[in-house]
């Protein structure tokens, strides 16, 4: 006789856990199946090297939703999230400023660097320092910037209407979003249109006339994106970055103490506290359907489970194309969901290190790495790399996102000893053939990498330890994340809102009944948010109520 | 009480279609422009005694049939020809893809190259066709007023409009689909041979600042076809005479009507007084008063340079000055000894009478305009060339016989010039000029090699020049970028969609506003809509 639950839960990343948790804390009986040892899916930390412990793929955090760590009681179950401050972007010599002096007129090293910190204050003195104009320009495009997060942010928890049903229902959610629209100035409402259609370099050149300022600021528009910063419609990623809250603070990230990893085990430890079941090493093979409705789950142990109802909170293309039986789902919905564009477009190398890098903008330790180091020191070279990746190749000269997390929580690695981030873009999925490859290109991916961080940080090669190369197909064979894209999907302007995954199956369900989606492949799209797991779980508690009524 | 009711600045063919509207609607209509000829791009050109090329456009398939039929444009001289074949798009390697205004007969070819794509072709023209009746209705409306009434208004009169309900369930999400997609993926959803892929994505990034990976292309074709016959192929209609002769039958309609054209009348600042416009100051002083200010020309030129900042205020002048201008489009024109010999068309004139595009595959043009993104022109530039003389022998009539003339589109040529004539200063585009000629011409050899033999003149005009003579700010020649930041409601900016611009009694006629644009007319012709609602109601109510 297979086990009988009143949901299943196929996948234990952080949106499965969430979907879990509520619907365990509802009553359901739940059960979550996930594939791997540990839990969290992309966000899982994992002792790689002998007492180096790393947040192997995804490594800070911003997004997580308010209401489900509130709800969820998330701290009472452990967790801890530690402040990043600042973003420290080195610039090579030649290419920005004459070099910074110490009080005595000496250069303090060679190139110059741009260092912003939460301080408001420090920053637009820093700004200054590059250019009077865009000082004044970031007291002003802050504010704004948070205008625009606190107005948008609604539709974080907003179920997407289909704009092609008959039903006007669905449709009320926007009523409220039009209203707030209606209060915006002018200035305000085009600002927005513009967030929404442009890419983030344009966006931010109307502001800004300091290239590595640019580059920088643009580089969270096109994280996890196969767009480059001039591509249009990378804007919004910029802005989806911005809606990140930590104790109310808008734009601070953070690290979840003991790695990302941490965010999951709390939310593992809410779902078991409200009830839920949870198995690792517990793969799926297939969605079991009966007349048009899911069923249940078959195991590769060949363990069967029933349920009421099934949850994939894997991506959309793992879910419809490889967990179910072939023909079995609607030729056209198939269609549409092939056609849903995964394209991962970055890698990922963490380092064990002996000791911190030097930055000769900038040398020895300091408050500048205890933040994230951006290299990102032009536009045009921002833009480059992109251009690598749209003919199959990695970037010669990547943008690379730098944090050293021992620095906030020495934990992480032995007594002195460093763990040290690298989120590397671009990485294209799809390599051109000739490379034969990403088994073959691996080290030379990071070779590349690390000698990128030497030129602006030279002693680098020399304090490594060991180093953890993540292509794009590491990503996709470890995590599932199919073709290696940490966002579960792209986040371009045709997969978002009610077009995501699929254009009139925005709303968690899919055309087979009792089958739900529950992952980043949905409405409001990827990041450690749980915004997805937790909306598909109380559309489906909502739905089982009024079939109930 | 000013002699005029209306006054617009700059006489281009969308100014000519507003200025022939309002005077039929019984305003006093008075039409400033700056150069000796009407037309604005849709102007020919006699390059050598006797023989005539299009100068910008070249070609006119895109005019809305309901202006050609308001204004009378056959009786005023309008004579069009379309030729059986849209686009040639040859290959260095003597295959090429042809597209028919004929469907099955597009389909037929394709078959040899790839049975996939022969079958998909006519399920992708319809797809075209059927999303662009919606854009159509949608481009002839005027985009909703944002500011005073919801946003769910907008959403709803969108989704409550007939033609929305038209494409039915699944065209409705598709075109929300559809639209804000890049191109490259568009065509790839449905063709597999990249050669096709690139002819048909040509249309999405023509005269833009964009790549077809750039998200929003796939619009820009969609409303390349909206409105007219192009459907998957794209139109190719010339008008005899060159574009020039379209413009010249607008003036005529616009004259029959009652309004009074100028030229050699340069407008060089819009009055206003009390946030209202009030009328127009010429280069040589005279001063012009009149109850509303009609500007054809751009956007960004008419809010930043044309009317007195303070008018304007800090805000919407920061917002224009923002409006962007990426021109990256060249033109080229040539006279031929004779018709040159392409490779693939194996002498087979024929072949050679619709828009002959080199586009040789997705990844080249994407590479075309990543050398544009660093402002460099590209050393592969993207090629659109007609030869009109082939439908059109009036164009040579005063030359020897066998001459052709050959008008060439090249892009990506960016109006920022960096890199290029080492030693002068960025952006000169004067020393440039020849060496950009030289380019495009090699270009032309690759597929109808001895072509460089056959030139007689040669005509290069860079961005630069487009900005100088046509008064385009950053040599853009669609008034601004068709981009999905400068669409429907926000073309050219939010709040001033509408056809007011920025004052009371301020209005935008030409491309730069809703549907945007090329040789259409369509925002002449809304905006005498909105103009004529606001004169009549205003004077008579």
């Amino acid at each position: 006789m297979p086990q009988r639950y009143d949901a299943i839960v196929i996948g234990g990343g952080h949106n499965g856990l969430v979907s879990a948790a509520y619907l365990a804390r509802a009553g359901l009986r739940t059960v979550v199946l996930e594939r791997r040892h540990v839990l969290g899916g992309a966000a899982v930390t994992e002792e790689v090297f002998p007492g180096f412990r790393f947040s192997v793929f995804s490594y800070v955090v911003s997004l997580l939703r308010p209401e489900i760590i509130r709800e969820l009681d998330l701290p009472s179950h452990g967790l801890d999230i530690l402040p990043l401050d600042g973003t420290f972007t080195p610039v090579p010599e030649g290419m920005g400023r004459p070099a910074p002096k110490d009080g005595n007129g000496n250069p303090i090293g060679t190139g110059d660097y741009l260092w912003r910190v939460n301080d408001h204050g420090r920053t637009v003195r820093e700004l200054r320092r590059w250019s009077k104009m865009d000082a004044e320009a970031y007291e002003e495009y802050g504010p704004l910037m948070v205008d625009m997060a606190r107005f948008i942010k609604p539709i974080l928890a907003i179920v997407p209407p289909d704009p092609a049903s008959i039903d006007p229902r669905p449709l009320l959610p926007l009523g409220g979003l039009a209203r707030s629209f209606q209060k915006l100035t002018e200035r305000q409402q085009a600002v927005f249109v513009q967030l929404m259609t442009m890419s983030s370099y344009e966006f931010l050149d109307q502001w800004f006339e300091t290239d590595p300022l640019k580059a920088t600021m643009g580089a969270s528009g096109i994280i996890g994106t196969f767009q480059g910063i001039k591509s249009p419609g990378t804007a919004y990623v910029l802005l989806h970055h911005y809606m990140g809250e930590i104790d109310g603070a808008f734009r601070a990230w953070g690290i979840p103490k003991g790695g990302t990893g941490g965010i999951s085990n709390a939310i593992a430890s809410a779902a078991r506290a409200n009830g839920a079941e949870i198995r690792t090493e517990a793969p799926v093979t297939r969605i079991q359907t009966r007349g048009g409705r899911a069923t249940g789950v078959v195991l590769e142990s060949g363990e069967e489970l029933e349920a009421d109802a099934v949850l994939s909170s894997v991506d959309v293309r793992r879910t419809f194309i490889d967990l179910m039986e072939p023909g079995s789902i609607d030729r056209e919905f198939e269609t549409e969901v092939r056609r849903f564009k995964f394209r991962g477009s970055s890698g990922k190398v963490n380092m064990a290190l002996d000791a911190l890098p030097s930055f000769t903008a900038l040398p020895g330790e300091g408050e500048h790495l205890r933040g994230a180091m951006s290299i990102s020191p032009s536009v045009d070279e921002m833009e480059r790399a992109y251009d690598d990746a749209k003919y199959g190749r990695f970037s010669a000269k990547p943008y690379i996102d730098i944090v050293i997390p021992t620095l906030v929580d020495p934990s992480m690695a032995p007594p002195g000893k460093h763990v040290m981030s690298c989120f590397v873009q671009y990485a294209p999925y799809q390599l051109d053939p000739a490379l034969g490859g990403w088994d073959r290109q691996r080290e030379a991916f990071g070779d590349a990498v690390v000698a990128r961080i030497a030129e602006f940080a030279p002693d680098l090669p020399s304090k490594i330890l060991h180093r953890q190369v993540l292509t794009p197909l590491d990503i996709e064979r470890t995590t599932g994340l199919t073709e290696g894209n940490i966002f579960q999907g792209e986040l371009s302007l045709e997969q978002l809102f009610f077009s995501r995954p699929v254009p009139g199956w925005a709303r968690f369900r899919t055309p087979v009944r009792d089958l739900w989606l529950c992952g980043s492949s949905t409405h409001p799209g990827g990041g450690i948010m749980g915004a997805n797991g937790r909306i598909a779980a109380l559309e489906l508690l909502r739905a089982k109520r009024t079939r109930a009524s | 009480m000013s002699r005029w009711d209306v006054v617009i600045v700059g006489g281009g063919h969308n100014a000519l279609v507003t200025a022939a509207y309002l005077a039929r609607g019984g305003l006093r209509t008075l039409v400033l422009e700056r150069r000796e000829r009407v037309g604005g791009a849709a102007d020919t050109t006699e390059l050598a005694p006797g023989i005539r090329v299009p100068t910008l456009a070249h070609t006119v398939g895109r005019l809305r049939p309901a202006i050609q039929k308001d204004l009378g444009l056959s009786r005023h001289g309008l004579s069009l020809v379309a030729p059986e074949v849209r686009v040639f798009a040859p290959s260095a390697d003597g295959s090429a893809v042809t597209l028919w205004s004929d469907v099955a007969r597009t389909a037929e070819g394709l078959r040899g190259s790839s049975t996939h794509d022969a079958d998909a072709y006519p399920a992708f023209d319809r797809r075209v066709r059927s999303l662009g009746r919606f854009l159509d209705d949608l481009g002839r409306s005027t985009p909703p007023d944002i500011k005073s009434p919801r946003l769910g208004d907008a959403i709803s009169a969108l989704r409550l409009g007939r033609s929305f309900k038209g494409l039915g369930r699944e065209g409705s999400r598709t075109v929300l689909r559809v639209l804000p997609m890049a191109v490259a993926d568009l065509v790839a959803e449905s063709f597999e041979s990249d050669a096709l892929r690139a002819a048909l994505a040509w249309r999405g990034v023509r005269f833009g600042s964009v790549g077809p990976w750039s998200a929003g292309t796939a619009a820009n074709l969609l409303m390349d076809g909206a409105g007219n016959d192009g459907g998957a192929a794209g139109e190719t209609v010339f008008a005899k005479g060159g574009p020039g002769a379209l413009s010249a039958a607008l003036a005529a309609a616009a004259r029959e009507a009652g309004a009074e054209i100028r030229t050699g009348a340069e407008v060089t600042s819009i009055t206003a007084r009390d946030g209202r416009a009030t009328g127009v100051v010429l280069g040589g002083g005279e001063e012009i008063e009149a109850s509303g200010v009609v500007s054809g020309v751009d956007p960004k030129r008419t809010l930043v340079d044309l009317v007195d900042p303070v008018a304007v205020g800090p805000s919407l002048g920061w917002r224009a000055g923002n409006i962007r201008t990426p021109g990256v489009v060249a033109k080229v024109n040539l006279v031929l000894r004779r018709l040159p010999v392409f490779l693939a068309a194996g002498g087979d004139e024929a072949l050679l009478r619709g828009r002959i595009v080199v586009a040789p595959g997705i990844d080249a043009m994407e590479r075309a305009f990543d050398a544009a993104k660093y402002g460099r022109w590209s050393e592969q530039p993207i090629v659109e060339a007609t030869i009109p003389s082939l439908a059109d022998a009036s164009l040579v009539e005063g030359a020897r016989a066998e001459t052709q003339v050959m008008s060439v589109i090249a892009q990506y040529a960016p109006y920022a010039l960096r890199g290029h004539g080492a030693g002068r200063p960025p952006g000169d585009w004067e020393a440039a000029r020849e060496l950009l000629g030289d380019t495009v011409m090699r270009v032309l050899e690759s597929v109808a090699p001895g072509i460089g033999k056959l030139v007689t003149h040669r005509q290069v005009l860079t961005p630069l020049d487009l900005e100088r003579q046509y008064g385009l700010t950053g040599g853009h020649p669609l008034h601004a970028e068709a981009g999905l930041d400068q669409f429907f409601a926000w073309r050219p900016l939010l709040g001033h969609a509408r056809y007011r611009l920025g004052l009371e009694r301020l209005y935008l006629c030409g491309s730069g506003a809703h549907p945007g644009g090329g040789i259409t007319g369509g925002p002449g012709q809304n905006a005498a809509r909105e103009i004529l609602s606001d004169l009549r109601r205003r004077d008579r109510g």
